[in-house]
């Protein structure tokens, strides 16, 4: 079995049953852990702390989006481009249609796709600078967290390459940089469930959690 | 010292403390600094990396990966790591995009020192003294008795008929005090005395255990007797059959009773636990006390993390503070997002030891203060006031601090027929 068709088949399918199962597991494995041992999380759940603290977080309307003016906004850029992009792209959703699902939904302008894919790259080496510059990130960092940024960037890279044929001048011919943005898409999504990436589900747990806690206490936050 | 330590006690320890919560919080932080800024101890050792939030928890990810393997000297700099550089205030849960409660991980490393017999001076003695005395100050019921009967002596010819009542069946409140109130403030004692008296209150206190609502127990991590101190005032409120328990201007003991005694018990109390500042606000409110003036020099109030962050009164201890003031000046950030004092998670008993550490991190608390121009701090916390103290003093600041029952015991309207004939 060539390289190729395996990264174009098999290798498609385990990348996204371990991210979907993993996905799942994560969530499970926290309930189950949770329901035995955080019980005051049921105890004083009240959806409306739940709610009002999610919202608060996934909307820019926290108190970090003042404390942090450059930040924040940068966050929140990169996480909405890092998922529209490779979910609306044009060029993806022509795979979902062909696929044996059939799927199809609204595409992002191919423009628009474009642009977000450098602005998620030029945040993505900010926060890389960042990073490696900031005495106070320095210290804190680890060297996943590192890895994990490029782990993040890479296919939006390879992908920018491959649909600009880039770097085909230099010998990375069309079919090699789609091998190449394979790979580093179905890393990126075995990777998510397995490393602090999971803080894309776990995030929405650990602010219930918290909101409840505080909610217990009155106020949200 | 580099003792080996029992790698399999530690684990069968933490083990099972590290619920869902903790575990997801020890794996997912992203390091990404948003909690750095919002910590007192980073702001007040010139942004000292080693001093923000996340970095003060990383010992727990450390110890598990190493499956628990670690020497004294490891533990020791964990010691001066969650005893030195951390409140508990959890300022930094509210800003954390995680919602990581770094406080609480914090606790859980401080009941693993403890585990290990590790545990600051100051608290352990406490512990000691609520499970010979039930109190944290060793006071004998005897000698608790004398103090009120000495405090109601002083004061009943300032006011007719006042009265300290004892163990009074079925009074609507039972009111509980810190320690260092018999101990060092009895005045503390007599002005609220006064007050219950002009307010026409039904009260009481306990004449045995549970009388103190502190509970120190609780900044060590020590479950067990922070429950068994906890539960002590709760038997009083069941056998006094009294509606409410009314706790001094103290922080971590309303807390302690109100929010955390539930967890530690398995249930919630019927008795509802009232601060202070909830009960001065009602007097004034309904015109059960009323003042003769306001304060006229400029105040600002303190939110003391146990019982605004903690505790959910952010808007009544600033109404409060503003309705006994005719200038008042909220400190910036007031309520739920203010800072620390410096004084807070056992800071103050820990005495000697911490004293150093808390003034020095207090400067964010004195620079606050100084801002404002107050001339009076207005403090329901007996950890708190003592540490605001200490700070005008060091940062030689033109103000004094003060408890809302001096205020109002000085300031309230006494009725014609509570007023002493003069002869
Ligand atoms: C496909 C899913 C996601 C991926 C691959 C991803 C990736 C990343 C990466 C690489 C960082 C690090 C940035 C840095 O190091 O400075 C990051 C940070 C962060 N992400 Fe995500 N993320 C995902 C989903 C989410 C979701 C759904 C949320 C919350 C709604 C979220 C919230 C955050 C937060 C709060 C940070 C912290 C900032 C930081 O580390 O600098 N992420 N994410
Ligand atoms: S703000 Fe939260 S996620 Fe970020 S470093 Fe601090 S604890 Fe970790
Ligand atoms: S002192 Fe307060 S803000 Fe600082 S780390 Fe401890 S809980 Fe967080």
């Amino acid at each position: 079995m060539d390289l190729y068709f395996f990264v174009e088949g098999p290798l498609v399918w385990i990348a996204f049953l371990t991210f979907i199962i993993g996905t799942i597991l994560r969530i499970a494995f926290f309930i189950s852990r949770s329901r035995r041992m955080d019980l005051p999380m049921y105890r004083f759940l009240k959806w409306k702390y739940v709610f009002a603290t999610l919202l608060r977080w996934l909307l820019p309307i926290n108190k970090d989006m003042a404390k942090n003016p450059v930040f924040m906004p940068l966050l929140y850029i990169f996480h909405i481009c890092l998922i529209a992009v490779p979910v609306f792209l044009s060029g993806h959703l022509a795979i979902w249609d062909e696929s044996r699902f059939e799927w199809s939904w609204p595409a992002l302008p191919d423009a628009w796709a474009n642009w977000m894919t450098l602005i998620l790259l030029a945040i993505s080496i900010f926060f890389f600078l960042r990073r490696l510059i900031s005495a106070d990130i320095r210290l804190i960092s680890t060297f996943s967290d590192y890895l994990l940024i490029i782990v993040t960037a890479l296919p939006f890279m390879t992908g920018y390459f491959l649909t600009h044929g880039t770097l085909e001048s230099i010998g990375f011919k069309g079919d090699t940089m789609y091998l190449i943005h394979l790979l580093s898409g179905e890393l990126m999504l075995i990777l998510i469930p397995l490393t602090r990436l999971s803080h894309s589900v776990l995030f929405f747990f650990s602010r219930a959690a918290t909101g409840i806690e505080f909610g217990r206490r009155g106020y949200s936050m | 010292m580099t003792a080996p330590i029992n790698a399999q006690a530690v684990m069968d320890f933490l083990k099972p403390r590290m619920g869902a919560r903790f575990k997801t919080w020890v794996n997912i932080c992203t390091h990404c600094g948003m909690c750095a800024d919002t910590c007192h101890f980073y702001l007040a050792n010139n942004k000292n990396p080693k001093m923000i939030p996340s970095y003060k928890v990383r010992f727990l990810k450390d110890i598990l990966k190493k499956k628990g393997r670690v020497d004294r000297a490891y533990l020791e700099e964990i010691y001066k790591t969650v005893y030195y550089e951390c409140n508990v205030c959890r300022r930094c849960s509210l800003y954390c995009p995680f919602g990581i409660d770094i406080a609480y991980l914090i606790y859980v490393l401080r009941a693993l020192l403890n585990s290990q017999g590790l545990a600051p001076e100051g608290l352990a003695r406490t512990v000691l003294d609520y499970k010979e005395f039930g109190n944290q100050m060793a006071i004998t019921d005897e000698e608790w008795l004398e103090t009120l009967e000495w405090c109601k002596e002083e004061t009943a010819d300032e006011l007719v008929g006042l009265d300290i009542p004892i163990d009074k069946k079925g009074a609507k409140i039972l009111y509980t005090v810190n320690a260092r109130e018999p101990k060092f403030y009895p005045q503390d004692i007599m002005e609220m005395a006064k007050i219950f008296h002009v307010a026409g209150e039904d009260w009481t206190f306990p004449s045995r255990k549970g009388w103190d609502a502190t509970n120190l127990a609780m900044f060590m991590s020590d479950t067990e007797t922070a429950r068994e101190v906890a539960s002590n005032t709760f038997k009083r409120a069941e056998e006094l059959e009294v509606k409410q328990i009314v706790v001094t201007e103290c922080g971590h003991a309303y807390r302690s009773l109100c929010y955390e005694a539930p967890l530690w018990l398995g249930y919630t109390p019927k008795q509802p636990v009232v601060h202070s500042v909830e009960l001065f606000l009602d007097y004034l409110k309904e015109g059960r006390i009323k003042l003769r003036e306001k304060l006229k020099e400029p105040t600002t109030v303190q939110d003391p993390c146990n019982i605004i962050r903690n505790g959910g009164l952010a808007e009544k201890n600033r109404l409060l503070a503003s309705m006994v003031s005719e200038d008042f000046r909220p400190m910036k950030n007031q309520g739920n997002y203010n800072f620390c004092c410096g004084g807070g998670g056992g800071a103050m008993p820990m005495g000697g030891e911490m004293k150093k550490h808390r003034l020095a991190s207090g400067k964010i608390k004195a620079e606050q203060i100084r801002e404002t121009g107050a001339k009076i701090v207005l403090v329901p916390c007996h950890n708190c006031i003592d540490q605001i103290r200490d700070l005008i003093t060091e940062y030689k600041i033109d103000a004094k601090a003060v408890h809302f029952k001096e205020v109002i015991a000085e300031h309230m309207v006494i009725p014609k027929e509570m007023t002493p004939k003069e002869d």
